[in-house]
């Protein structure tokens, strides 16, 4: 089952690293290739269940020219 | 000299490493092992919080049973209360902010840097070295610090670069305090701006198409990460500075990209700029209690992390106040904007900017005549740090100290009259002031607090108590503090 992202509610994720302990998983981190959030799937609901987030701060990456740049890169 | 004990600054003098302070936090039980494990989210957050709300005494506290990270050490509030400030810079635990101040400020100006420099091969921070298969998230134990931050923030690092246009310049390579996001196993974002330093550097690197190396020192000597936010000339060495104002040696190595970085860092990244590349950075609770957005900045990819053996990561717990932000810059805010007004103003007697950057500051003046502590108050609204950050200013007489907010609140109270409060409409602001209508443009308030003084009339048939003061009372305070055994 595809795993959405909780900020974007994209698809594109990657797995970082998996925390583990005697060879158990305890907790996996992901990554949205989207929107570059990073979440364990460990965390409280308030910061990783898309429902209960706030929405103030749900972001759509599709449209990566309405966000500000920090240092613009130079044009050439 | 230390004018209550030697003991502890010989102490403090003796520190070369992080690892060493802890040492000496821990003879003094201000550092502490949390006994239980802890998951990354939200245990640590909670705890360094709960651990905020004890300004004047919280230890730090060394995590070693984080779920999930066997085997690694985290560390936070190594700066994050006034008695740990207070065994950094030599003196008892329980030496007032006043007190400390006051030591800052004799410090400055010391040209007396000690940077001895050791082989890289000898140097405990390459004691582990990993080239390949760099995966940030397997050698730091990494958390979400603030509920909605958008990744897990390195928030204290000593980030070191030197000027692409002079890369030879020992005094223009810059180390300076950077929040990093890291984007993947071996990729992060690095949020500056182009009046910083840094920032500099990299739109150098943008415009020219020079690489730019960087070196990322986590688990820093004391010194370094308390004078490192300093604001000090562009072509002086954050080393030198740190060196002379703690009077102590800071061990120099090289890194593997060929910076100049601490010989006993925990923990450094070494890493380059990605030319043009930018990736989604933030929301990060900020200094001022408040989340700072989404944009995007610049990336660098990590090439090389060297390591002493059984690492500790020092990290920042940072958001709304108080946190170890707070202490960790407080004192170094103050400093500069006294130093500079003191120029031309020897009135001036002490200021405390230690809230939120100086949002909020306090400036104690010798008043001359009516309207002079106004004239003051604006001066300081013209120094670099006040331009932006000064929002709120209160003026109060050389007999109030301004670090006791009892006594500023007794100002006040006392000596303030409605007329005396000035608002400066539409000024220069910093970006993330939450209260700011437009970002990075605000109101600035002065509140004269000061006594009246000829031509102005005082009023009616008053006259301040005068409690005896000076140093014979400092002394007696003291030593109610050393007999309450706090020492």
């Amino acid at each position: 089952m595809a795993l959405n992202c909780p900020r974007c509610g994209g698809d594109k994720n990657r797995v970082e690293h998996q925390g583990k302990e005697d060879g158990q998983v305890i907790w996996t981190v992901h990554y949205c290739t989207a929107c570059c959030f990073t979440w364990r799937d460990t965390e409280p609901a308030l910061s990783i269940d898309s429902t209960k987030r706030r929405k103030v701060f749900q972001i759509d990456p599709s449209h990566p020219e309405r966000f500000g740049v920090v240092i613009p890169p130079v044009a050439r | 000299m230390n004018k209550y004990s030697d003991l502890p600054i010989k102490l403090a003098s003796s520190v070369r490493s992080m690892r060493d302070f802890l040492d000496l936090l821990s003879s003094h039980d201000q550092c502490i092992t949390w006994p239980d494990p802890v998951m990354p989210e939200p245990d640590i957050r909670e705890i360094c919080v709960a651990s905020g709300q004890d300004v004047p005494g919280a230890p730090a506290i060394l995590f070693d049973k984080i779920r999930g990270y066997p085997d690694k050490r985290l560390v936070t509030g190594v700066h994050g209360s006034w008695a740990n400030l207070a065994i950094l810079l030599g003196h008892p635990k329980n030496t007032t902010i006043k007190a400390m101040f006051y030591d800052i400020i004799s410090r400055w100006g010391s040209e007396k840097a000690q940077l001895p420099r050791v082989k890289p091969d000898q140097a405990p921070v390459h004691e582990v070295r990993i080239e390949r298969d760099i995966n940030l998230y397997d050698i730091l134990p990494l958390y979400r610090i603030n509920d909605f931050d958008g990744g897990y923030y390195i928030g204290k690092a000593n980030v070191v670069s030197r000027d692409p246009n002079d890369p030879d310049n020992f005094g223009k390579q810059n180390v300076g305090i950077y929040r990093i996001q890291p984007h993947g196993p071996d990729e992060f974002t690095l949020m500056s701006v182009p009046i910083h330093d840094m920032g500099r550097h990299m739109q150098a690197a943008e415009e020219t198409g020079k690489p730019l190396k960087i070196a990322v020192m986590l688990g820093n000597h004391p010194a370094m990460a308390m004078f490192a936010a300093t604001p000090i000339g562009y072509d002086e060495s954050e080393y030198s500075y740190a060196s002379a104002m703690m009077g102590s040696p800071i061990e120099l190595t090289e890194s593997g990209n060929g910076l100049d970085i601490q010989a006993h860092a925990e923990i450094v990244i070494e890493a380059e700029y990605i030319h043009g590349r930018r990736e989604f950075e933030g929301p990060f609770g900020e200094f001022p209690g408040s989340y700072s957005g989404v944009r995007r900045a610049p990336t660098f990819k990590v090439t090389a992390v060297s390591h002493r053996k059984n690492p500790i990561f020092e990290n920042i717990y940072i958001g709304r106040g108080w946190t170890e932000h707070d202490t960790l810059i407080g004192l170094n805010t103050s400093a500069p904007i006294y130093a500079q007004l003191k120029k031309e103003f020897p009135e001036v007697v002490a200021v405390n900017a230690l809230y939120q950057h100086g949002l909020t500051g306090i400036i104690a003046v010798k008043n001359r005549f009516a309207g002079f502590a106004k004239s003051v108050a604006l001066r300081a609204l013209s120094t670099p740090h006040g331009l932006m950050y000064l929002k709120n200013l209160i003026m109060v007489d050389a007999d109030v100290d301004p670090f006791d907010l009892n006594q500023v609140m007794w100002a006040l109270s006392v000596r303030t009259r409605a007329s005396d409060i000035m608002v400066l409409n539409d000024m220069a602001m910093i970006m993330i002031d939450p209260a700011a209508v437009t970002p990075g443009k605000g109101h600035h308030l002065i509140i004269d607090a000061t006594t009246h003084m000829p031509p102005d009339p005082i009023g009616g048939d008053v006259e301040i108590v005068t409690p005896p003061s000076g140093p014979a009372i400092d002394a007696l305070a003291a030593r109610i503090r050393a007999l309450q055994g706090g020492n």
